[in-house]
């Protein structure tokens, strides 16, 4: 697994940080978004349990959100999908220096999730068994997966739907018992970079691939072409806990931000828009 | 394994081979409230059914499903 150090093309990502409970990790968060114009956190979901609100509290925490919460009936799936919906609401309270309780989470046609109002932050969210994964950027785009990295999926006739024909040729001539990882490495940048690009499965994973570990990674056509340039970076990282996390990031030009503060994040059309209605009321009031 | 016939089969399926927890409850619930349920566990399953039949399922359909229940009307359009 190229952790740490991790593909040194496109843009860079520092390792993921881990939310613990009432933990002191937002400096790092912050200092990390400074740095690279990207940051992962990540967090068990029993380590979050302290600081999920309840009641009143998580209603007004999840906004938007609350009704598909209350139309979630297996108690876990519930319990999960509030706590992802924390840790993001934490995490991007903290590097837009903002009331996690202010920010609104919405969602594109494709279901891709983003913050409202705050068009130069894109917002990332995964989950899997008990670990909770967020990514948030500056730069452009990001898309962020996780999975156990023992998980089973090497198995006869899967790779057909998944892989390029020349992943299906690489990953056969690795050693066995190296397939397995090196298949979840796969799955989890293919999840990553159609999430990035706000395609989930409906893109065909066996459309684009990607390079065996260990080497710089861009994405791939099928027959093993580069497929993207410097603008996209990706990158894996292999958790202590188990788990296999990756990273894919759009640099669209934007590059780091100073100032973070949440209302200076606001989109600028907005601001005008709202600022000239206002004048114009005013003038209406006057008149 | 057997390709199922009824919707309890086929349920009764889903669970044992992706060792997941499914009642005949869940034959309409969205996939997105099913615990355990994602989108490598679908194509675990696409596999599975395929290996057994020997033919290729419409994977593009299987995706667009939101339930079991749809996903074993699209397994049998396809029988």
């Amino acid at each position: 697994m190229t952790d740490p150090g991790n593909s040194t093309l496109g843009p860079p990502v520092g390792r993921p940080i881990q939310v613990v409970a009432r933990g002191e990790v937002w400096d790092r968060v912050r200092a990390d978004l400074a740095a690279y114009g990207t940051v992962v956190v990540h967090a068990k979901l029993a380590d979050l349990e302290p600081d999920l609100p309840t009641g009143e509290e998580l209603r007004a925490l999840l906004g938007r959100d609350w009704s598909r919460y209350m139309d979630l009936a297996h108690p876990d799936v519930r319990h999960r999908y509030a706590a992802s919906r924390v840790l993001l609401k934490l995490a991007a309270g903290a590097v837009l220096n903002g009331d996690p309780n202010a920010l609104e989470l919405a969602y594109g046609p494709t279901g891709r999730p983003y913050l409202r109002g705050c068009d130069q932050v894109d917002i990332s969210l995964s989950h899997t068994e008990d670990l909770l994964l967020v990514g948030i950027t500056t730069r452009g785009l990001i898309g962020v997966d996780a999975e156990r990295a023992d998980r089973p999926m090497y198995q006869r006739g899967l790779g057909r739907h998944v892989c390029t024909p020349y992943e299906l040729v690489t990953l056969a001539a690795q050693p066995e018992e190296e397939r397995n990882p090196a298949l979840v490495r796969l799955w989890t940048l293919k999840e990553a970079y159609s999430k990035a690009i706000g395609q989930g499965m409906q893109f065909s994973f066996t459309e684009f691939g990607f390079g065996p570990d260990g080497r710089p990674v861009r994405a791939q056509r099928p027959d093993g072409s580069t497929g993207t340039g410097d603008e996209w970076g990706f990158h894996t990282f292999a958790l202590d806990s188990g788990y296999c996390i990756s990273v894919a990031v759009y640099d669209a030009g934007f590059g780091t931000i100073g100032d973070m503060d949440m209302t200076t994040m606001l989109d600028q059309d907005c601001v005008e828009a709202i600022e000239g209605a206002l004048r114009k009321g005013d003038g209406e009031v006057r008149a | 394994m057997r390709e199922p016939d009824s919707l309890e089969a086929f349920l009764r399926m889903v669970g044992e081979e992706l060792d997941l927890t499914v009642g005949d409850g869940d034959a309409d619930r969205d996939l997105a409230d099913l615990p355990g349920w994602d989108s490598m566990n679908l194509l675990r399953l696409v596999t599975l059914l395929e290996a057994d039949s020997g033919r290729r399922l419409p994977v593009r359909a299987v995706l667009e499903a939101r339930s079991l229940a749809e996903i074993h009307s699209v397994l049998e359009r396809q029988a």
